[in-house]
């Protein structure tokens, strides 16, 4: 039975409200939708396998269930989402429950890739919910919705009210909501070989809550999953444990390119319940002990042969592969080429640098884990940590050679992966879904670190060519930029590659991630080129690349604003006031007068008088920085301690801005800045991939260097909420705002400026050496 | 070949057919099903898989399951009983957690949480043998002690320093 609803004009984006039945002692609202892009014409069928439950559920208990494919990457989501559902719904986000990333029980898929991609949508769906609600509280207290008062799940006329639970009781109502999208499926003509990662979108504009209604939006209210977490409650994605289980360790190639000649002995009588698995180049050795399994692994190992590969430049060379690589087109391109070269021609004087930074890594404290189980009659469930669970649905059908429809991917907490699985790729879960359909057992793949930091992607190097040039009056008239990087949307899954299995593919190509904050500049044009993986000119796997927290725009903005830096001390003038100079935007303004507040900043240029290059005492140096991304602003500023001789760098002090609109969540938010500048400064001064000519060789901790307690700044955060710019990407970009601030004062501090990144002891020291 | 060892583990005892060499880490996620220790790298290099013995900090991944018979092994699913121990009231059973657990709960410390494990084991014993850290004393708990530092890559350090400030009052009250 349908039931009315306003206030929606267009029918084909309208809501549908329909009574299904009745459910004895209980009574649900359950959300679902339909396509109504697609009904007109529906003879290609929608692709429904993502609709297999309700999204959002109101209760007969006056609890809410919300079920979404976007998970917890620890930046707080799980606490975000439940807070604007929440406010849309008039209910305390206390009452939410949220299911979140299993692919059988959450309908929508998706990107885990921040706030912003995904709460948008959730707020939709709460405020066509609430619509519902209201309509179906009309009727029951029989009178006009515009007289309707809610709040916390109490619907009221007058003296009459009714809770949420009420309206639903005994029956089994659907609200179907309008939208677009489809399930994800592997398409080689896709530019990551995967297309439907976006999940679902809700369509049409259902009325949501003012700004200056909110009641929970604001509040910092906490991670569902934390107490579990502290008590050591909760599965994580290491700890499931299934009948007849067998435990994995992999033997991997001796390099990023070599193929099996054989492999090496098993000694039944050492280890006697242990396996070995060989698919094509696929190696792994298997036990129902997982000790055992990582014994034999290794004995095995020893023995096993590999063919000669070096497909690699190695490390050192890096600068030199990408320069004299033969780029083609630029894959993509912002602003006016003509009008800059002119402007730059027309200049008093110019400023070139080349920036650079070698690869580095998303480095999780946990290496890959998976668990598959695929059954004989062809279905599979696999157990993983994925930003993109129904993208590695999609994936591990294609490996398995199975209908996505046959395979389920339930999402567990594991170490976060910044970015490295947002389309749904890399990790342990192809190992995992082959092995067990090689063993016909279940089976879980632990990588070791040495696995993880060796064969998982990496964010890749990347040469920039950057000039500006000055007026008379010592302002940037104009800014020619261009970027040189691998690809970094390699989302190709490594056991399906070196099994011989199918695997998507992706193009190489890269993208402008600047969001342009100097308005007052008059002409800029920056390209970028993008290549294919090193050393995959064969068969061979290579440094696969893929993104990492805030991509592409970490790497730009760093060339970009040291480029900035550098102009300002050519016109002798304070890096602050040269930046008010270039830009118009108030929130820019705002933003970056309360930071400079924040940190005592004294105007003046750079470097400092006492800057020093030499000696065996610290220098000391500040620096400052911006970015804009996704509705949002940042500003850094660095206080550095230089030790000349020695080539220390110590970051002393690191003051943070923000506004990223209406904050949602005060304390979500400073955690992700402060920790954000915690793996920016590591990136600014520590982090580097070392590989040879056949692969990565800074498999460890002791190699491919974190930042450590000890090392972390004093940081400072300075935040501006508004009600009137909507809602910004804040959990992301602070690492981003590090390098830049970093750089400048460590220029500040010794006069020599660093165009490359990290800053360890014996670059600095070269450098200070050199300069 | 398997050997019987008998542990001491949150308090209980308990025997485990294992071979000695195998590490703890092992021992007790796969025999003990206690998933509080995780696996981060298997080379004393990150502090994922830090648990208490005799009230000190170890790294269960390289220590052999031999070389804790006889000791008192503590995870932090038994810190709820540690403190409860630490303030006369029976081990067993006890549903306050230690301030530790609390203040990591109050402090919203971890992002994933992969690390904070190790992390919360490192101030529970810090805590007990200097009741009034600095800051610069909790920094070197977290870094300097061998054998290696305790690393966090969601890189929560400044919440651990509050949080560990924040149970140090509790506990001296
Ligand atoms: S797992 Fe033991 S220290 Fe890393
Ligand atoms: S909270 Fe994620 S590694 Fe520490």
């Amino acid at each position: 039975m349908a039931l009315p609803l306003k206030p929606y004009h267009s029918p084909l984006f309208s809501p549908k409200l329909t009574r299904r039945g009745f459910i004895k002692g209980g009574g649900v609202l359950a959300v679902s939708f339909t396509f109504p892009h697609l009904s007109a014409a529906a003879t290609d069928a929608p692709a429904t396998t993502l609709a297999l439950a309700s999204w959002l559920e109101i209760r007969h208990d006056n609890t809410v269930l919300v079920r979404t494919g976007r998970a917890e990457i620890g930046t707080g989501m799980s606490a975000f989402y439940a807070q604007v559902i929440a406010e849309e719904l008039n209910v305390p986000p206390e009452r939410v429950t949220l299911i979140m990333g299993d692919t059988d029980k959450t309908p929508d898929g998706g990107y885990s890739a921040g706030f912003l991609t995904g709460a948008e949508n959730l707020r939709k769906v709460g405020a066509y919910t609430y619509q519902a609600l209201l309509s179906l509280a009309a009727r029951h207290l029989g009178v006009p919705v515009a007289s309707l008062k809610v709040a916390d799940g109490v619907v009221s006329a007058g003296d009459r009210s009714i809770r949420y639970g009420e309206l639903v009781r005994e029956q089994k109502l659907e609200l179907k909501i309008p939208v677009s999208g489809q399930a994800a499926r592997v398409d080689p003509k896709a530019w990551n070989g995967v297309n439907g990662l976006d999940g679902l979108v809700v369509l049409g504009n259902p009325p949501t809550r003012p700004v200056s209604e909110y009641k929970f939006i604001g509040r910092s209210h906490p991670m569902p999953g934390i107490p579990d977490k502290v008590t050591g409650k909760t599965q994580w994605t290491c700890d499931v444990w299934l009948p007849e289980m067998l435990h994995a360790r992999m033997v991997r190639p001796a390099t990023l390119g070599a193929t099996l000649i054989s492999v090496g002995p098993l000694d039944k009588k050492q280890f006697p319940s242990a396996q070995v698995a060989v698919k094509k180049n696929l190696v792994a050795v298997l036990s129902p002990n997982e000790w055992e399994a990582i014994n034999a692994a290794q004995a095995v190992s020893a023995g096993t042969r590999w063919t000669e590969w070096s497909g690699l430049p190695g490390s050192e060379n890096l600068t030199q592969a990408l320069r004299s690589y033969k780029w083609g087109a630029p894959s993509d391109a912002k602003g006016d080429a003509a009008e800059t070269a002119a402007a730059l021609a027309r200049s008093t004087r110019t400023i070139a640098a080349t920036y650079e930074q070698p690869y580095v890594k998303h480095a999780p404290i946990g290496p890959f884990v998976a668990v598959a189980d695929v059954k004989s009659d062809g279905s599979a469930t696999i157990w993983a940590h994925s930003a993109n669970s129904q993208g590695l649905r999609a994936r591990i059908a294609d490996i398995l050679g199975i209908s996505t429809e046959k395979v389920v991917v339930r999402w567990l907490d594991h170490a976060g992966q910044f970015g490295r699985t947002t389309f749904g790729g890399d990790g342990a879960e192809g190992d995992a879904a082959i092995l067990s359909q090689l063993t016909g057992k279940p089976v879980r793949v632990q990588w070791s670190l040495q696995d993880d930091l060796a064969w998982s992607a990496s964010s890749p190097g990347w040469v920039e060519d950057i000039r500006c040039g000055l007026d008379t009056s010592g302002n940037i008239a104009a800014i020619q930029s261009s970027f040189y990087s691998a690809q970094s949307n390699d989302a190709r899954i490594v056991g399906a590659i070196l099994a011989g299995v199918p695997s998507t593919s992706s193009k190489p190509d890269y993208w402008v991630a600047t969001e342009w904050p100097y308005d007052k500049i008059p002409a800029r044009h920056e390209e970028v080129y993008g290549m294919p993986n090193l050393g995959s000119d064969s068969s061979a796997v290579g440094l696969r690349g893929l993104i990492m927290r805030t991509p592409g725009q970490r790497q730009q903005n760093f060339a970009l604003e040291s480029l900035i830096n550098e102009a300002a001390s050519a016109a002798h003038a304070d890096p602050v006031e040269f930046r008010l100079r270039h830009t118009s935007d108030p929130r820019l303004i705002e933003i970056l007068h309360a930071t400079v507040e924040a940190a005592s900043w004294k105007p003046r240029p750079s470097p400092h008088p006492e800057a020093k290059a030499t000696g065996t005492d610290p220098v000391i140096g500040r620096g400052v920085c911006i970015m804009v991304r996704q509705n949002a602003y940042w500003v850094g500023i660095a206080e550095v301690a230089v030790t000349p001789a020695t080539g220390a760098v110590q970051v002393v002090k690191f003051t943070i801005g923000l506004d990223c609109g209406k904050i949602i969540n005060p304390r979500q938010l400073e955690r992700c800045m402060k920790s954000g500048v915690v793996m920016g400064v590591s990136e600014a001064l520590k982090e580097e991939v070392i590989f040879d000519t056949g692969k990565i060789t800074s498999t460890m901790w002791g190699s491919y260097n974190i930042l450590t307690m000890a090392e972390m700044p004093e940081i400072k955060t300075v935040n501006i909420s508004r009600d009137d710019k909507g809602f910004g990407g804040g959990s992301e970009g602070a690492n981003a705002i590090c390098p830049p601030a970093i750089a400048a004062a460590f220029f500040d501090a010794t006069g020599v400026q660093p165009r490359r990144i990290p800053l360890t002891s014996t670059y600095v020291q070269r450098l200070l050496r050199t300069a | 070949m398997a050997d019987q060892l008998k542990l001491t583990v949150n308090g209980t005892e308990q025997t485990v057919s294992v071979t000695a060499e195998m590490p703890l880490l092992y021992g007790l996620r796969n025999e003990l099903g206690l998933s509080g220790p995780r696996y981060g790298c298997g080379l004393a290099q990150c502090g994922a898989c830090a648990v208490l013995v005799d009230g000190s900090e170890i790294r269960s991944c390289i220590t052999p399951v031999s070389a804790v018979v006889g000791k008192k092994v503590t995870t932090i699913e038994g810190l709820p009983a540690l403190w409860a121990a630490t303030k006369g009231h029976s081990e067993t059973g006890s549903q306050t957690l230690h301030p530790v657990q609390q203040a990591w709960i109050d402090e919203q410390v971890p992002q994933c949480g992969y690390c904070q494990s190790g992390m919360m084991i490192v101030a529970a014993e810090l805590l007990t043998k200097n009741p009034d850290p600095t800051v610069p004393e909790i920094k070197d708990a977290y870094t300097h002690k061998p054998p290696s530092a305790h690393l966090c890559r969601c890189g929560t350090y400044a919440a651990i320093i509050s949080a560990v400030q924040r149970a140090a009052q509790v506990m001296k009250s």
